[in-house]
């Protein structure tokens, strides 16, 4: 089971309306549910990664602090399926980063405004295609 | 810092006592404008007292359907909050505290599916 | 012309979803040991997938998001991260069975040794994947395939007794030299044949390849309702077929060649030759399928660039990932393993990947952030959710029964 309240420990009876809280100008997003595992698009449409995480605040902090105003500051890509099962988290030279002034959309899909080809995340396609792909007759053939 | 390492953290109150988990970040895009959006600004956090971070939203989108599954989730999730930023002292990958005096705010996001174009 | 192979998707996708080499000896044991007393499981598929293929080529042409790319946004990468081990193992599994199955069929024709057509099968299958444009390969395959009709054709010049056929498919009993289980074992494993995952990944991503955009949700609808009872009936026609020849003697059915004896019988030797050319198409087309399902899901879950569409340079680890599984397809059967019994395992990892897979496509055909105005209708939710609960009681059901069946012997 995974880690909960016990039901016996609850703090706040659970079946209470909350008050609605002001509605911020400019547009709403749950970083769970509209940023992270999201296909993100470069400005040509072609696909980059699916986004593994967000980088907020300065970098390499360990702690924010409530009193300062705190920013996305970019979208983080790398291999973080082993340790999102076994747990802990690749080291930050693992981790590929985008920033934030490069997103133009964010809508069922994050849209970038540069190539695929400038971005660090893109080099193991860049590599395949290289080393392997396009070393097979007909790998650079347009099917259309 | 990284935001999945906030994910799932333990949330606790001034005075110590359990209040639940992080399930997600609310953040507003009404930030200094650098490229073409205007950066995130971290504006607040979810709060519930389970993890497995909710990942259908259903207690805050308000879709409501399919019925059964909606109000299942919905009700898995019941007691969930939201917690403004200004009400945080400290958060990190071992947990958030809160301040004294924070308040406690309705998780539901604003007609969130008619804000997009 | 053009509306018939306007359905080819939906015509190849049933093809290789529900009469690839396994299902078609499933069918076949089916009907030589319970006759048409389990035509049933297969309505109850049919009815399924066309459910679910519905939604989800909705979902892809109405918001252009592939349905591997939707269970990891909804799952998360955990939840998605086990669906995409079970989904690729089925793939690869029921891949190495295909290209087995060509070669089998090709020895049928040819009575040349099977493991010599191995390598040429698997080549041609890949020059398909890495060369062929995507209409002409579902054209070619589909239409080729409709020459499974054969057997439909089959079951009438046999001349049945057509009053016991329908009665053990209306009023099904187990037979008496059947246990329940195994009866419940070959229920199950015909509901799954029926509703495979790699067939909404296929139909989804064949979607995105051919651009379907909200307004081909018609042609999209129009190709579930006529690809996927389509393959029902071929199904239920095999078993008919089993039925007739196999039952009254209690033959035990186990190979390919035993399958196509009906058909022998009922039209001689032109009826087998496009009965045998049904079957290379069958299960090439199988073949491609879940091939081309393996670079999909991949590709999708990572984020990876993906696409026939797209010049294979540009889709470098989507294609790299293939030929990978194509190279170990052909290892695995060079060890002179019975591509049918291969296929029986990924009943094992359709358990796992059914729930998980149909889930998500539930979850976001009611997302108005990703539908807009086509969001699903009552009727379709209250369905979806019906069927929800089979696939999770068949999931949890399918090891078990096969455990204490030994996968239905």
């Amino acid at each position: 089971m995974s880690p909960r309240i016990r039901r016996s420990a609850r703090p706040f009876p659970p079946d209470e309306t909350l008050p609605e809280p002001a509605r911020p100008p400019g547009l709403v997003l749950d970083a769970q549910l509209h940023l992270l595992d999201r296909q993100t698009l470069d400005v040509d449409g072609v696909p980059v990664s699916t986004v593994d995480d967000l980088e907020i605040g300065p970098h390499e902090s360990t702690a924010l602090h409530g009193s300062d105003t705190v920013h996305v500051t970019g979208l983080l890509y790398g291999p973080v399926s082993v340790t999102r099962v076994f747990g802990g988290r690749p080291p930050a030279s693992r981790l590929h980063r985008v920033d934030w002034r490069h997103v133009t959309d964010v809508g069922t899909t994050i849209r970038l405004g540069v190539h695929g080809d400038s971005l660090d995340v893109l080099w193991l396609e860049r590599w395949v295609r290289d080393r392997v792909i396009g070393r097979i007759p007909g790998g650079r053939h347009d099917p259309r | 810092m990284i935001l999945g390492d906030l994910l799932d953290s333990p949330v606790v109150d001034p005075a110590g006592r359990a209040l639940g988990f992080v399930v997600d970040v609310r953040l507003v895009l009404d930030g200094p404008v650098e490229g073409l959006l205007a950066a995130p600004r971290v504006h607040g956090l979810l709060v519930s007292p389970r993890t497995r971070t909710s990942f259908l939203g259903y207690e805050r989108t308000g879709v409501r359907a399919p019925a059964l599954l909606a109000r299942y989730l919905r009700w898995r999730h019941r007691g969930s909050f939201l917690v403004h930023w200004t009400d945080v002292d400290v958060a990190s990958a071992e947990g958030v505290a809160l301040v004294e005096g924070y308040r406690r705010w309705s998780p539901a996001m604003f007609g969130a599916a008619h804000q997009r174009p | 012309m053009k509306r018939l192979l306007g359905v080819a998707l939906g015509i190849l996708t049933a093809i290789g979803g529900f009469l690839d080499i396994g299902d078609l000896v499933t069918n076949a044991v089916v009907g030589s040991r319970f006759g048409l007393t389990l035509a049933w499981a297969v309505l109850v598929g049919v009815v399924g997938i066309c459910l679910f293929a519905q939604m989800s080529g909705r979902v892809a042409a109405v918001s252009g998001r592939a349905t591997f790319e939707i269970i990891r946004e909804r799952l998360g990468p955990r939840t998605a991260g086990a669906n995409l081990v079970a989904s690729f193992l089925i793939n690869l599994l029921t891949l190495t069975a295909e290209v087995g199955g060509i070669a089998l069929a090709l020895q049928l024709a040819s009575s040349v040794e099977p493991r010599l057509w191995i390598p040429v099968a698997a080549l041609a299958v890949w020059l398909v994947i890495w060369r062929t444009k995507f209409t002409i390969m579902e054209n070619v395959t589909g239409l080729v395939g409709l020459s499974l009709v054969v057997f439909a054709v089959a079951v009438f010049q046999l001349g049945p007794d057509w009053s016991a056929l329908a009665e053990q498919a209306l009023s099904p009993t187990v037979p008496a030299q059947e246990g329940g289980a195994s009866y419940w074992y070959y229920a199950i494993a015909l509901f799954g044949a029926a509703m495979t995952p790699y067939e909404v990944f296929f139909f989804s991503s064949g979607a995105r390849e051919e651009r379907w955009t909200a307004k081909d949700i018609a042609e999209s609808r129009l190709n579930v309702m006529v690809g996927f009872p389509f393959g029902g009936v071929l199904s239920v026609a095999i078993a008919a077929c089993g039925a007739i020849v196999f039952l009254p003697q209690a033959i035990e059915v186990s190979s390919l060649s035993q399958i196509v004896l009906p058909v022998a019988l009922a039209g001689g030797k032109l009826a087998l030759a496009v009965v045998i050319v049904g079957i290379v198409a069958a299960t090439f087309g199988a073949a491609l399928e879940t091939g081309l399902s393996s670079g999909y899901t991949l590709a999708q879950y990572f984020g990876w660039s993906w696409g026939k569409f797209r010049r294979p340079a540009q889709a470098a680890r989507f294609h790299l990932s293939m030929i990978i599984a194509m190279l170990v397809a052909v290892a695995v059967l060079m060890t002179s393993v019975d591509p049918i019994r291969v296929t029986e395992f990924s009943v094992v990892f359709s358990a796992v990947a059914l729930p998980l897979t149909y889930l998500p496509i539930l979850l976001v055909a009611n997302d108005p952030e990703y539908m807009g105005e086509h969001v699903n209708g009552r009727a379709t939710n209250a369905l979806g959710l019906v069927y929800l609960v089979v696939i999770v009681v068949a999931s949890v059901a399918a090891i078990p029964l096969m455990i204490v069946t030994g996968a239905g012997s």
